[in-house]
């Protein structure tokens, strides 16, 4: 199959949007299809054979945040010559309502079945509701709309009316199950370790929520350490904790993704207190994969990825008392760890590429015999003697 | 306003209605395109799942009154397809009643794989036709929900005052979503 897909944030920054893309294009060209990309990114930045440049990301601040973004009329020129030249089978875009290369690619397809996926879950925006009208009729080329949870879905049915079908991100489950357990990072009955993975700066990872926890679970056992991988200023972080949570806990900065393996596989217990704008967790199944045994706060997309609890233990979410007792318990009982591990492992399977990218083929192929309309072909036949 | 400029108003007026009118018309025929077109694709993946559970009942994997129970909401569900065969019913547009029926074959593939019946045919027979059900049940879920969405965007457009007025949809029918349990057995949810 020729699949075209169509990231709408630069590959020069790392994110969420952009593994994503880089993986499931990965995993189908493994699998002997022809995949294009096409994103921002900078001219100097080295970039696969399959991936074509829009041009340079801008930084515009839109919705709340700064984005970088590619527009303008050279990049839309640019779009429809990838798509031209692509003959694609499927094109798949990448937070459609974007203003970048994915708002520009639904714009100008009007042969091949578009496949969407949201990602966030907040859609709503002011240019969005403004633009309201003009968006309409090109979103009603999208074919199959996915979302990459049961949160983002309910976003798009809320703003954009209709359904999606929900896939999940996938993770390369077996990059996390391979990591060996490292001398630096493993506990010991005296020395427990618990993991934290997040920025340290970002209160809605909550590492302030944790850090608060602490003192009751050191009193229980004042050899706990807590390892936190993230970057981030380490020194105000430092200043905002009681002295001997400071005194306990061992900042690692940002970490390669072989450290943070490692780092799961030999924590105790890893910790996710964050405390809100999750629309996913990957950073759960990760752990999972590595067999952490998993505590993790009861956000409904935290809840989901852990089977509803089945998988990991949590705690009320902002409850320091909750996350003091839960810790406390699930270090005082092995055997507990050890199950969660097991129940871990077995559920981040579902998350794995392998089980992801074949939803998403279903997906592709569904569109692809759905296919583009009859009548659609003969208004661009028309479209193109007219011009 | 001279006689000039109220003509070539008029003329103005004439042409921004003509164009709004022919842009309704090729954006609802686009629509209901998408929506024959996803109906299609819905009517393949509900093929795709009966043969494939007839495929499962016809192995010799399950008990024989499972295979049967099986095999009869399998046989309904092609015989209603078949049944459709040459004629265009419905333009394309409607799914003729056949709710039911696959509803049946839906309720007959959870009675027959329950946890313990997928646990010993995942051990026995690999992942064969069990992850054949599984893929084809996964299709039809997403085949109907891509339909309805269509059909939703479609129908939006027509409850439009000026598709009403000029009366832009035709003839073609107005478009339905196709409701029907498509739920798959728990023990093959992910």
């Amino acid at each position: 199959m020729r699949i075209g897909i169509v990231c709408p944030y630069s590959f020069d920054v790392p994110g969420g949007v952009q593994f994503h893309v880089r993986d499931l294009a990965e995993h189908f060209l493994a699998q002997g299809h022809h995949v294009e990309v096409l994103t921002p990114a900078d001219e100097d930045t080295p970039l696969p054979a399959y991936v074509t440049s829009s041009g340079r990301a801008m930084p515009v601040r839109y919705n709340g945040s700064v984005a970088r973004l590619t527009f303008g009329p050279v990049t839309a020129a640019k779009v429809s010559r990838w798509l031209e030249r692509g003959r694609f089978d499927v094109l798949h875009l990448h937070e459609p309502v974007t203003p970048s290369v994915s708002v520009l690619a639904l714009w100008a397809c009007d042969d091949v079945p578009i496949v969407a996926t949201f990602h966030t879950s907040n859609l709503r925006s002011r240019a969005m509701q403004a633009a309201y009208p003009l968006l309409r009729p090109s979103l009603e080329k999208i074919s199959g709309r996915i979302a990459v949870s049961e949160d983002a879905r309910r976003t798009v049915t809320t703003h954009l009316g209709g359904d999606a079908v929900v896939i999940p991100n996938g993770v390369n489950t077996a990059n996390f199950a391979a990591a060996q357990a490292d001398s630096r990072f493993t506990g010991t009955s005296d020395r427990p370790t618990l993991a934290f993975l997040g920025r340290i700066d970002e209160p809605r990872k909550g590492l302030p929520v944790l850090a608060a926890a602490m003192p009751t679970v050191l009193a229980a056992r004042p050899g706990t350490r807590l390892l936190v991988a993230g970057p981030g200023d380490q020194r105000s972080a430092h200043a905002r904790m009681a002295p001997e949570v400071a005194a306990a806990t061992e900042f690692l900065g940002a970490v390669s993704d072989a450290e943070k393996a490692a780092l799961l596989a030999s924590a105790d217990l890893y910790v996710a207190p964050h405390t809100g704008g999750e629309s996913f967790g990957i950073v759960l199944v990760e752990a999972m994969a590595a067999g952490a045994p998993v505590l993790a706060s009861n956000l409904a997309a935290f809840v989901r990825v852990l089977d509803g609890g089945r998988a990991g233990a949590t705690f009320v979410n902002e409850d320091v008392g909750d996350l003091a007792r839960q810790v406390g318990a699930l270090l005082d009982d092995p055997a507990r760890r050890a199950d969660l591990t097991e129940a871990g492992r077995s559920r981040a399977a579902v998350f794995d590429w392998s089980v992801v990218a074949r939803d998403v083929m279903a997906v592709y192929e569904t569109v692809a015999h759905a296919g583009v309309p009859e009548s659609e072909r003969f208004l661009r036949r028309r479209g193109e003697r007219g011009r | 306003m001279t006689r000039l400029e109220i003509i070539v108003l008029v003329v103005a007026l004439v042409l921004a209605v003509a164009w709004l009118l022919s842009y309704t018309a090729a954006r609802l025929d686009r629509l209901h395109g998408k929506v024959e077109g996803a109906l299609s694709a819905l009517d393949a993946s509900l093929v795709r799942r009966a043969e494939a559970t007839l495929e499962l009942a016809n192995a010799g994997l399950l008990d024989p009154a499972s295979s049967l129970i099986l095999a009869d909401a399998a046989a309904a569900s092609l015989e209603h397809t078949n049944a459709r065969g040459g004629e265009d019913l419905l333009d394309g547009q409607t799914f003729a009643g056949r709710e039911p029926v696959e509803s049946d074959l839906t309720h007959a593939l959870a009675l027959a794989l329950t946890p313990e019946v997928v646990a010993v045919l995942g051990r026995e027979a690999g992942d064969g036709p069990l992850q054949r059900v599984s893929d084809a049940g996964v299709r039809v879920q997403m085949a109907r929900r891509f339909h309805n969405d269509a059909v939703t965007d479609a129908v939006r457009v027509r409850r439009k005052p000026i598709v009403r007025a000029f009366r832009l949809a035709g003839h073609a029918r107005m478009p339905a979503t196709v409701e029907f349990d498509d739920e798959l057995p728990a023990a093959l949810r992910r």
